[in-house]
């Protein structure tokens, strides 16, 4: 199968108004798990309508291979129907009017298959998605997840050269949620297919993909595997917008009483970096320490005082609230903090792990490689990317 | 698509970039049949709708056949002669300005009644703990639902006096002559207009105190206004819109309003817009008709325009409801006993009373006589009878079937076109690329709904009413009722397709379109199977009204299609009281039992229902 190129997409819905999209260049590799990951509104939804057809674009082509489907520069616009992809809405889109097994059959009895054959496929596929028992019933007899099912498998059953995803477990309960990643996951493998899957749910985007594209505002952030975009954020919208408790900024031109900005020129100082680009640096919760009062402080950790002003248990693991002269600054934790809440302490921050941000670009740059660095994966692009 | 070839091919030359540019618009916005039909649609509606009306303007100016000498001027020829004898000649009174000012006086005491009575019925209704509320919201809107001039019938029926000869009204027979002021003219046609607009108060009203938060008059009080300052500063302020929307539509209906002046007007020659067009018409004054016609639909335009300007101004009061909209019902205590004697009475006068009234004065040989030798069903199913005309009952004369079955062809036919071109022009409007177009076949189809029947029934007349082009007179025939009757149905027809194309919205047919259904087959597989209910209902209300509509028939039919309306008019002219009351009762049935069944089909609430 081939991969499906962007190349420049723009797509604007009113002829005045603000770019859906802008200068999109994305390309998805066969057999790739692609998801589209960013808050509301960033254009994740509109880049997939564009993949399938079901929107024309304002700019740029986009490309199946060698064949241009959709092409402003050259007028080419294949439609929807002759894209041979396949698309789960969010709200699902069953027909209403048909039976299950009908809504499967769709597809297939347009493609003039031969009956029995198509019986076959259609019971295949619906016993792998486990809704075979509910052939006979309406969509509106099916609980949510059941019918979430029935529409992966109508797109299935034509076996889409690309299986597109909107959002598809959004409108699911947490524990449905969770079958039906491990699902997708399973179809994927089973049936070789490229999906591109929208989200804007970081744990679905890092525990499905194979590679995350982070978009903002229309305009492409960073195209990398999920440990690169967690560990090399190529901005800082993507430092903050992945990670959970999300990631700690500290402004360096900040007023000089603040103890946190002193605490971050100081640490500025000892590296290389000189001062003047940098407008932020970023810590992760998670490389955050508490030190115990008695334990000497390990050689070249940065450190500073602070008070335990909040402890949030979420069940196994712990968010800690340190407040450092007024500013709030998040760590998590598994171990069971032994301080309580108004304890002075000590905290430490694991220097390689620190991302500085630039003052113009907001360009990301990470103090030292990551200890669990993963080798670059063969086909996918893992440099650091950023747009604009 | 050969056409969008073509244009394709002769943009070619203009440049490889843009031409480039032009084919991806055209492969984008023409690929698909559906721009092709909104053009053939806003082809057809303009020639239906906008045609007409142009035809109308312009016969106002135009020296018509036979009146060259008057107007000083070739036939065919400009002149202001119509528009000088409608408005400034010594006629001009009573062909204009006295139905004016009569029309206006009807409105204002039919707006006045309606609001006050139907405004306080719709707060006991929707916030009140009256007893039986929920029967009486229902029993409180059939009104609304039977012909307007079924009570008019009624009226005369009981006031009828020795001004108009046959057979005498109930009160004439038991000894007491009405006198002219309350048998005929304004008086009853006020308050009988009044009655039949009050369940479109207690409609929009209701629903606008419905969706009011309770929240907002709890805040109120909560910071220390009593119940008069509530009602005072906040909920009459926030149901202002509502109210504003109320009087400027039903001023709208009174303006084209013919079948209650016309039954109870012409007795005492009390002329109103619709019935002085209406003479001018069978009359033959083409010009004079045509400038009257032009007038009515002004101002139909321009109270119609102001409300949709008040409209929009309080939408920006919208965010009242939605969620957490609470609807707390306050006890009446006290006052519940004659709350219900308020509902009760207005359900008698306005439902009970006329209903009982017209059933009666048909099964009575004489009228006002109560004893039982007096009653018979002969005029219903009687044969042999001894009187002049109509020598058996009702029921078995060949003029009544011959009508229903008009009634039938005609309504049905352009029922089932209003409804199907309805839905196309919803699909046209919500899928089409081509916006232009789709913002146009919209106006358009809601176009008819600011023209009163009667001036778009004389517009139709002054199309129609000669051949042109290609097209033969068409004043006689079928065709041209049901033309005129679904072009005049579209407004509602247009606004329920598009209304259930935006409900479905545009997933169920995309998910087709992915796996591979052109667009043939996702309209036939998809989208019409889905759209069943909505079409049937866009077939079937349509229906209703148009069998109970007068004032487009009175103009447009002759004899030979004679519709049931017609048919009862025609009866009553010739003094037939107890025929053409039976008639009205058979359509207040029809269309009672089709509302009702329309209502069950597509589970909506009649207050979307009765749009027509």
């Amino acid at each position: 199968m081939p991969d499906i190129v962007l190349r420049q997409v723009n797509k604007r819905y009113d002829r005045d108004g603000p770019d859906a999209v802008a200068d999109l260049d994305l390309t998805i590799g066969d057999g790739e798990f692609m998801c589209l990951l960013g808050p509301s509104g960033c254009g994740k939804t509109t880049t997939l309508r564009l993949i399938a057809g079901l929107e024309n674009l304002s700019g740029g082509e986009i490309a199946v291979g060698d064949e241009i489907v959709d092409s402003r520069s050259t007028g080419t616009f294949v439609p929807p129907e002759r894209r041979g992809m396949g698309l789960v809405f969010q709200s699902y889109a069953l027909w209403p009017h048909l039976t299950i097994e009908e809504n499967v059959d769709f597809g297939l009895r347009l493609r003039r298959m031969p009956k029995p054959e198509r019986r076959e496929r259609v019971t295949r596929v619906m016993e792998t998605l486990g809704i075979e028992p509910y052939r006979d019933r309406y969509p509106s007899q099916l609980s949510g997840g059941q019918q979430q099912r029935v529409a992966l498998a109508r797109m299935l059953a034509v076996e889409p050269r690309v299986l597109l995803l909107d959002e598809p477990l959004s409108n699911l309960d947490a524990r449905l949620r969770l079958e039906m990643r491990a699902e997708l996951k399973r179809i994927h493998s089973a049936f070789g297919t490229t999906i591109v899957f929208v989200t804007h749910d970081q744990w679905e985007a890092m525990t499905l993909a194979t590679s995350i594209a982070v978009m903002h505002q229309g305009t492409l952030q960073q195209v990398g595997e999920p440990t690169d975009i967690y560990d090399r954020p190529a901005n800082r919208f993507v430092a903050e917008f992945v990670g959970s408790p999300p990631i700690n900024i500290v402004e360096v031109e900040g007023p000089e009483t603040s103890p946190l900005v002193a605490l971050a020129r100081a640490f500025l100082e000892t590296t290389r970096q000189g001062r003047g680009e940098i407008a932020s640096i970023g810590i992760r919760p998670e490389h955050l320490h508490l030190l115990d009062p008695n334990e000497p402080v390990a050689g070249g950790a940065f450190t500073g005082p602070a008070t335990l002003s909040a402890l949030l248990p979420t069940g196994g693991s712990w968010i800690i609230e340190l407040d450092v002269g007024g500013s709030p600054l998040f760590m998590s934790t598994n171990r069971p903090p032994v301080f309580r809440v108004g304890d002075s302490i000590t905290f430490s921050v694991e220097r390689d792990a620190v991302h500085h941000f630039d003052r113009n670009l907001s360009r990301a740059t990470t103090t030292g490689a990551p200890k669990e660095k993963v080798s670059a994966g063969a086909d996918t692009d893992t440099s650091p990317r950023a747009a604009k | 698509m050969t056409g969008g070839n073509f244009t394709a091919a002769a943009l070619a030359r203009s440049g490889a970039l843009r031409s480039a540019d032009w084919r991806y618009r055209l492969a984008v916005g023409w690929r698909e049949p559906t721009a092709a039909i909104g053009v053939l649609l806003a082809l057809l509606f303009g020639y239906l709708i906008v045609v007409p009306i142009v035809t109308l303007l312009h016969d106002a100016i135009e020296v018509q056949f036979g009146d060259a000498r008057r107007a000083g001027a070739e036939v065919g020829g400009w002149t202001l002669h119509y528009l000088e004898r409608a408005m400034f000649s010594p006629v001009a009174g009573d062909l204009f300005w006295e139905p004016l000012r009569h029309t206006l006086a009807i409105s204002a005491g039919a707006i006045s009644f309606s609001l006050v009575v139907g405004g306080l019925l719709a707060w006991l209704l929707t916030r009140t703990d009256m007893l039986g509320r929920r029967w009486f919201a229902t029993a409180l809107i059939v009104p609304y639902m039977l012909p307007s001039w079924t009570f008019a019938l009624a009226w005369r029926t009981i006031f009828k006096n020795r001004a108009v000869g046959g057979q005498p009204g109930w009160l004439e027979s038991l000894g007491f002559t009405p006198p002219d002021w309350l048998a005929y003219g304004q008086v009853p046609i006020t308050l009988i207009l009044a009655l039949h607009y009050t369940p479109f108060v207690i409609l929009l009203f209701g629903n606008a105190l419905r969706r009011f938060d309770s929240q907002l008059e709890d805040s109120a009080r909560m910071l220390g206004a009593g119940p008069a300052t509530v009602a005072r500063r906040i909920v009459l302020p926030m149901m202002l819109p509502a109210l504003m929307s109320a009087t400027l539509l039903i001023f709208a209906k009174c303006l084209g309003e013919f079948g209650v002046s016309y039954v109870l007007g012409l007795p005492v020659n009390y002329d109103v817009l619709a019935t002085s067009l209406y003479r001018s018409i069978a009359s033959r004054q083409s010009g004079v008709a045509a400038v009257i016609a032009a007038a009515i639909m002004l101002i139909g335009v321009l109270s119609l325009l102001i409300d949709a300007r008040l409209v929009r101004q309080a939408r920006r009061f919208v965010t009242v409801g939605g969620k957490g909209a609470m609807n707390r019902r306050s006890g009446l205590g006290i006052l519940g006993l004659p709350a219900l004697a308020l509902a009760s009475f207005i359900f008698a006068i306005s439902v009970a009373l006329p209903l009982l009234t017209l059933v009666l004065s048909t099964i009575m040989r004489v009228p006002g006589d109560f004893s039982l030798a007096n009653f018979t069903l002969d005029f219903w199913i009687g044969s042999n009878l001894e009187t002049v005309a109509l020598r058996s009952g009702l029921l078995l004369t060949p003029e009544l079937w011959l009508a229903a079955w008009n009634t039938l062809r005609i309504v049905g036919i352009a029922s089932i076109c209003s409804g199907l071109c309805g839905l196309l022009v919803g699909y046209v409007v919500v899928r089409s690329p081509v916006r232009p177009m789709a913002m146009f076949l919209r106006q358009v189809t809601f176009f008819p709904y600011l023209v009163p029947g009667i001036a778009f029934a004389a517009a139709y007349l002054s199309l129609f009413a000669v051949p042109r082009g290609p097209i033969p007179a068409l004043y006689g025939t079928a065709i041209i009722l049901i033309l005129a009757l679904a072009a005049d149905q579209m407004p509602f027809a247009s606004r329920a397709g598009i209304s259930a194309m935006m409900q479905l919205g545009k997933e169920p047919e995309e998910a087709a379109q992915i796996i591979g259904a052109g667009w043939l087959r996702r309209i036939v597989s998809v989208v019409v199977p889905i759209q069943k209910g909505a079409l049937v209902a866009g077939i079937l209300l349509p229906f209703i009204s148009g069998i109970r509509g007068l004032s487009l028939f009175v103009i447009l039919a002759v004899p030979s299609t004679d519709v049931l309306t017609t048919f009862s008019l025609r009866l009553l002219d010739y003094n037939y009281t107890q025929a053409a009351n039976g008639v009205v009762l058979l359509i207040c049935a029809i269309s009672y039992v089709g509302t009702l069944a329309a209502q069950k089909l597509t589970r909506t609430n009649l207050a979307e229902g009765l749009g027509g």
